[in-house]
């Protein structure tokens, strides 16, 4: 790649792994390693069970 | 040899600046100061306490140790325990830490002069804010992610646990009531803002199914249409704002707002959260973080002068019109984000101690977060006070001092002692899209017309109106975020408290107690929104040191387990980084709470309000004291009478909360001192890392890198 666009690229990496973009991704990766040959749940599944977890433990924020 | 020669000459560079820029703070004499000063005595200043003290307190006073597992890496469930990398992690925690607070504070502190707030936003945040966020991280993180009130039942004892947990309950409802006033300030009779508020809703509505169900879990292609919609409803909403036939079903009372908040706050404790609540949560968030980037580049391209002087006479007499008070202890409980705030220590210990997967991490997550939430402060001083003193004014002072003309607006701040014409007042108004900015109370607008002026004259001084308009926007959002999470944290912990005596109600999924549970929190908010909006005497100007306040003794729960702990560890000889800001946190809100609740000037304290307004119901007819303080008829005199009750009562509360914490805590600490005893600490056992620093398992593939 081009290094003029090595920054853009990161960012762009960076936003994926903060807005949580891309933890379908990792939730793969571990699940393999962990728990090789079963079945793992579908992006829609995951998100929906992700965003449920979230939210029925809140943390807080500042005002 | 070479390199550390380098590294010495390039801190003593940092620090010259940051002596210079404070310098020309202090010393200068001309009618403007350059925001560029103030921004780099700021950035010079963090950057030498990150290295330096930060740094001393990491290795010195906590002793963090890389070759110790963090409770990420031990009980690892891909869920809320993960080792997450130390940038992404930042980002969360900056997120989560940087509401509404850090801009709002500030803006209204800058009635005493610009260097008040300075100094305390970046020395408090030093001192204080930044070691109490990063102590009760790395605390925490010992504990395997124990909330505060857990810590503080374990370390302090019950009754210190059960004061913080009432502490944070009231916290909560106090807070919400006066963010919900913010908003309804900046958008009562203006349609342009109510128009575009509106418009978030079906916009989260539409994101929420999109992610839910047409592509889950998309978040950034989503978040990107939510925006550019936004941006459309910002459009939308000057077009409503010039049609005649739109405009006037567009424009809202106070009351009709606090209505609509009330019954919106309710709905979306109830609902769903995938609905309305986490997609709203990504659109502010990247609202927030594109405003504030925003921010700091317009400041440093435009260097614009600020106005207002060093100090004003209000620091000193506590006359000052938009809260009365004087500079000690009020500059210290106003600005709470962004130099000290108690908050912080809710979200440091619960979500963020999970997530970090190396111990010396902290300093990076916990202290440098903070500082860049500080930075945020400061950049919301330079925006207020760039603009003229008497338009500052004559938005913030009290509206009731002020009348309702741009003539009588003027007249009044000349009586403040600053001068400004009704005609530069009407243009301003004119120039940000709306009717009057006459008494437009809360910050949020004045943040705005800065912002949208600092925004304009990037781009050649065009547009000023829909930057006013993105800035209320941008600001109501995310404190609608806030209110949306609060009452829903708040439902949950009366649904925990009521599930001690009675165990079905702690169900969360039980929609009879979750009703009931949302009811009684945005019942409990909603009512004082409500006495603030129609408070005789000014909502914010009575609520805001309440909450300042409240926010404070957080933050002396926070200090004072904290100290706990180092004492526990062994460490009294460092005690003092965590005692020394309990001290003055202490000093600062017993005062504050002092003057609230004793003080005979009826400007200040609560019960010489009250004694006022018996007084009066009792003849019949407003007494002097409520005629000054510019009551106007015998129903304000009965307002009056309940308000101040209710206000008056919950500052003795939390005063005593205070008292309790650190005697309490006191106890526990001289009975260490004394010795004896082995100190208990309920910290989790040690066991040895196998991460390595870039949280990659040592002596394996790391995780992604065959793709």
């Amino acid at each position: 790649m081009s290094p003029l666009l090595r920054p853009f690229r990161y960012a762009w990496e960076y936003l994926k792994e903060i807005s949580g973009e891309n933890a379908y991704d990792r939730y793969l990766t571990v699940h393999a390693a962990t728990h090789p040959g079963k079945p793992a749940m579908s992006r829609g599944e995951f998100y929906r069970w992700r965003q449920d977890d979230k939210y029925n433990n809140p943390g807080s924020r500042c005002p | 040899m070479g390199n550390n020669l380098r590294r010495y000459v390039i801190w003593v560079i940092v620090a010259l600046v940051g002596a210079v820029c404070w310098g020309m703070l202090a010393l200068s004499r001309g009618e403007t100061v350059n925001a560029g000063w103030l921004l780099f005595a700021a950035l010079a200043s963090y950057a030498i306490a990150y290295r330096f003290y930060a740094r001393f307190i990491q290795r010195r006073v906590l002793e963090t140790d890389d070759s110790r597992a963090t409770p990420a890496e031990r009980l690892n469930n891909g869920r809320d325990f993960e080792p997450m990398d130390r940038r992404v992690l930042f980002g969360h925690h900056f997120a989560a830490i940087a509401g509404a607070g850090p801009l709002v504070g500030p803006v209204l502190a800058a009635q005493m002069g610009f260097l008040p707030g300075t100094i305390w936003i970046i020395v408090g945040v030093i001192l204080a804010g930044a070691v109490q966020d990063m102590t009760t991280l790395f605390f925490s993180m010992r504990r395997d992610g124990k909330s505060l009130g857990q810590m503080a039942r374990e370390e302090i004892g019950p009754v210190g646990g059960a004061a913080a947990l009432i502490a944070v309950l009231s916290i909560m409802v106090i807070l919400l009531a006066v963010l919900a006033l913010v908003v309804v300030l900046a958008l009562s009779a203006s349609p342009w803002g109510s128009f575009s508020l509106a418009m978030t809703l079906p916009i989260a509505l539409l994101m929420g199914v999109y992610l839910r169900f047409l592509r889950p879990g998309r978040v950034l292609e989503v978040s990107i249409i939510g925006v550019a919609l936004l941006i459309l409803a910002i459009f939308g909403g000057g077009w409503i704002s010039e049609s005649s036939s739109y405009a006037g079903a567009w424009t809202f009372t106070p009351n009709q707002l606090v209505f609509a908040l009330v019954v919106y706050g309710f709905v979306a404790s109830v609902l769903p959260v995938w609905l309305l609540l986490a997609p709203r949560d990504y659109l502010s968030t990247f609202m927030k973080i594109g405003t504030i980037a925003l921010l700091a580049v317009g400041i440093a391209v435009t260097l614009p002068p600020i106005h207002m002087p060093k100090f004003t006479e209000f620091a000193f007499n506590g006359q000052g019109p938009v809260f009365a008070g004087a500079l000690f202890p009020f500059v210290f409980i106003t600005i709470a984000c962004g130099a000290l705030s108690g908050f912080h220590s809710l979200v440091a210990s619960g979500t963020t101690p999970k997530l970090i997967q190396k111990e010396s991490q902290v300093r990076m997550i916990g202290y440098g977060a903070m500082l860049m939430e500080s930075f945020v402060a400061v950049m919301a001083i330079i925006a207020a006070t760039t603009l003229d003193p008497g338009v500052y004014f004559a938005m913030n002072a009290n509206p009731i001092l002020l009348g309702d003309t741009a003539q009588s607006a003027a007249k009044a701040v000349s009586g403040f002692g600053f001068s400004v014409d009704a005609q530069t007042l009407t243009s301003t108004a004119k120039a940000v899209g709306e009717e009057s900015i006459i008494g437009r109370t809360g910050g949020a607008p004045t943040l705005a017309v800065g912002i949208s002026k600092i925004f304009s004259s990037v781009l050649g001084g065009t547009a000023q109106a829909f930057w006013y308009h993105f800035a209320i926007m941008f600001e109501a959002l995310f404190i609608l975020t806030t209110v949306d999470a609060g009452t829903r944290v708040g439902r949950f912990m009366i649904q925990d408290l009521v599930g001690n005596v009675w165990r079905p109600f702690a169900r969360t999924s039980w929609l009879p107690a979750n009703l009931v549970a949302s009811a009684l929190i945005v019942g409990a908010w909603g009512y004082f929104l409500y006495a603030g909006v129609n408070d005789p005497l000014g909502g914010i100007n009575q609520l805001f040191p309440l909450f300042g306040i409240a926010n404070q003794l957080l933050a002396a729960v926070a200090l004072t387990v904290g100290t706990t702990i180092l004492i526990k560890m062994g460490k009294l000889r460092y005690a003092w980084i965590t005692a020394l800001p309990l001290a003055w946190d202490a000093a600062v809100t017993l005062t504050a709470s002092w003057q609230k609740i004793f003080s005979s000037d009826p400007a200040i304290g609560f019960f010489a309000q009250r004694a006022a307004a018996v007084q009066s119901l009792e003849s019949g007819k407003l007494n002097d004291t409520l005629k000054a303080l510019k009551a106007e008829s015998i129903d304000d005199a009965h307002q009056i009478l309940v308000n101040t009750t209710v206000d008056g009562v919950l500052s003795i509360l939390f005063a005593l909360m205070i008292i309790i914490v650190i005697v309490d805590a006191a106890r526990v600490w001289f009975g260490l001192i004394r010795g004896g005893k082995e100190p208990e600490m309920s910290e989790a056992p040690w066991q040895e890392s196998r991460l390595d620093s870039e949280g990659n398992e040592i002596g394996r593939e790391p995780v992604g890198a065959g793709r």
